[in-house]
């Protein structure tokens, strides 16, 4: 109950995060009905559709976990802890409030498909997939709610096995405590042991540079390099691309999903590696504050900007295995699928530089009281974006050039 | 509007502010004169940063006037408030707000980048003022791998270091103990007589003020005559008791 109090009266731009995960979480549990509908009246190759049906339910639930950590719940108050509500309590807070958002979203996805299957009518498209969803057939119980259960569950799991990790209260990068009583530093003049019990609050400290970068390239040239040999591979594969294809599908996806990892693991380093080029020579305010705030964030935003650079590409190089007259045509359910990961890949990017701009905060009011104007707080953001982009841009695309090679070939 | 008095570097008049309806300051004036250290003392909750905050622009007072060498600074619009902050004041607050990301002598250089200095002379001059504070061993350390005292003396050298015409410490000592107190005011006095800084000092410590030129003294938001230390102590054994 205190959840949905606290989320009641939280920001707009909160509630619309928690209804836009609804949304997902309502998307995937649609497409995992769909399924099972498919299923009980084809049941030759159910296995494969709900395999396919991982991708959506994987970008959705880092969404939750994203949307989650960026919850303005879990933001330090005074009044709650001055109740007892300390970081366990506001963490339980924030997976409480992704259960409900994602519970909702698995609702609203039965209504709908009972809808479309012809159970619920007086609406328009009542019954509009009957044919396509086994609407002759009783629904299994236990099958439905296990669907629809898998969001909501493992969405929560996610996100209090995010939110506890971090620490709970530690809203900042990596923070640690200052080296204080008893601890005296060598040569320091006036500055006895003890003399920092103030120095007890917590203190941003910068993270190390994130050492994923070599195994992420690694792993997406060796997934490139599967992809392409895998090409040259019979079709005998039981997991069908979509579209056509002539070589080896369960090949060409250990490649993907070889490259779409490396990029996962690369992106924080990418990311790192843009704000260290970007301060190195010389800098002025701008550059200097623009490249080592993006060092600072290269952890929480680089991991969503690998991803999406991937699931980019990958759209990019999927979009090559269409064609007309194809065999499996892009139908509306692959659509569903495609704007779900696109969606929430773009959306988890989107809340984790939100995160990151409310860690900043401090870092801005700092800046502010130091006299910086306030264009100078927004020119060196626009600084980072364009770095980012004008690195991860040409990174996406050629590794989309390169996976479509042997998809077209 | 009457223009202030010529030889008031910062001059206020009839201030008021509330912060949401609570009073803070209540019909206070005083004027500082160029190159004077005024501190402006009483007890918690009396207004003191409230009216360091009302001179230095970062707050619009509900009433009232403050001047900067005869510019209205009340009636500024936001912009020149900022780029008054920025150019001709510096700001000590009372725990030290560095930038976690930059270095110390980045954090001390930063006002002077900001204002367009290449980044040799920011350094040079940054680094001379660590130096000064006993810190320039520390200058590559980020603040999150220095002592509180370390931290606060490189928000010193941070304010210090574009010699400004009015400096605003806002209890710079509260951190800090006596021997590392006594080093930094030590260190911003002579800075501000040897640079002829103007410095408007927040402070709850009757031996800062000793330091000062001139004392003013707030209470619940008023000016008023400094109390004699017996009427303070008895004043709060009164509030003790009830």
């Amino acid at each position: 109950m205190l959840a949905l109090r606290l989320g009641r009266r939280t920001h707009l731009l909160a509630q619309l995060r928690r209804l836009l995960v609804a949304a997902a979480s309502a998307g995937v549990g649609f497409l995992l009905l769909c399924t099972l509908g498919w299923a009980m009246g084809h049941p030759a190759g159910s296995t494969v559709r709900l395999l396919w049906c991982l991708i959506p339910l994987a970008a959705t639930v880092q969404f939750a976990v994203a949307v989650a950590r960026a919850d303005p719940i879990l933001r330090p108050r005074a009044g709650l802890s001055a109740v007892g509500l300390g970081p366990a309590r506001l963490t339980a807070l924030a997976a409480t409030s992704t259960a409900v958002s994602c519970a909702l979203g698995s609702a609203l996805a039965l209504l709908f498909f009972l809808h479309l299957r012809g159970d619920l009518t007086g609406m328009p498209f009542d019954g509009e997939a009957a044919k396509l969803l086994a609407a002759d057939q009783p629904l299994p119980l236990g099958a439905v709610l296990t669907l629809l259960a898998v969001v909501p569950v493992l969405a929560t799991a996610a996100t209090a096995l995010a939110l506890r990790s971090r620490g709970g209260a530690d809203r900042g990068p990596v923070r640690e405590r200052v080296p204080g009583a008893g601890q005296e530093p060598v040569g320091e003049s006036g500055a006895g042991p003890g003399a920092d019990l103030a120095s007890a609050a917590p203190v941003p400290h910068p993270a190390p540079a994130p050492g994923g970068l070599p195994w992420g390239v690694a792993l997406t040239a060796a997934g490139l390099a599967v992809e392409t040999y895998a090409s040259r591979g019979g079709a005998d594969s039981a997991l069908p691309l979509p579209g056509h294809f002539g070589g080896s599908p369960a090949g060409v996806l250990a490649g993907w999903s070889l490259t779409a990892l490396g990029l996962a693991l690369a992106g924080p380093g990418i990311t790192h590696l843009c704000g260290w080029l970007l301060q190195i020579l010389r800098p002025g305010a701008i550059r200097l504050l623009a490249g080592r705030t993006l060092m600072a964030e290269a952890r929480r935003i680089g991991r969503p900007l690998g991803v999406l650079c991937a699931v980019l590409s990958g759209v990019l190089a999927a979009n090559s295995l269409y064609g007309p007259g194809d065999e499996r045509p892009f139908g509306p359910l692959t659509a569903l699928g495609a704007a779900l990961v696109i969606g929430c890949t773009a959306a988890t990017l989107l809340t984790a530089t939100l995160e990151a701009r409310q860690v900043r905060a401090s870092t801005t009011r700092t800046l502010r009281l130091a006299g910086a104007p306030a264009a100078l707080v927004r020119t060196a953001a626009a600084v980072r974006a364009t770095t980012v982009l004008a690195v991860f841009t040409p990174l996406t695309w050629a590794v989309a050039s390169l996976a479509a090679i042997p998809l077209s070939g | 509007m009457v223009a202030p008095p010529d030889n008031d570097v910062l001059w206020a008049r009839s201030l008021t502010y509330s912060h949401s309806g609570s009073p803070a300051l209540d019909d206070v004036s005083l004027g500082v004169r160029e190159g004077e250290i005024l501190a402006v003392t009483g007890p918690r909750g009396s207004g003191k940063t409230t009216l360091l905050r009302c001179l230095s622009g970062q707050l619009v007072p509900r009433r009232g006037e403050v001047w900067f060498n005869s510019t209205p600074v009340h009636t500024m619009s936001a912009l020149l408030r900022e780029r008054l902050r920025r150019d001709r004041f510096s700001w000590i607050a009372p725990e030290p707000s560095l930038v976690p990301e930059l270095s110390a002598w980045e954090n001390a250089a930063l006002p002077l980048l900001m204002r367009g200095a290449s980044h040799r002379a920011a350094k040079t001059a940054a680094m001379e003022w660590l130096e000064r504070l006993d810190i320039g061993a520390y200058a590559r350390k980020r603040p999150g791998a220095l002592l509180q005292s370390q931290r606060q003396r490189i928000a010193v050298a941070r304010a210090l270091v574009t010699e400004p015409s009015v400096l605003f410490a806002d209890e710079p000592t509260a951190p800090l103990h006596r021997a590392d107190r006594a080093q930094v005011l030590r260190t911003l006095t002579t800075a501000a007589r040897s640079h002829r800084i103007t410095v408007v000092l927040a402070t709850l410590d009757a031996e800062v003020a000793l330091l000062a030129d001139r004392t003013v003294t707030l209470l619940d938001g008023r000016r008023v005559n400094a109390p004699r230390p017996s009427e303070a102590e008895g004043r709060a054994a009164c509030s003790l008791s009830v």
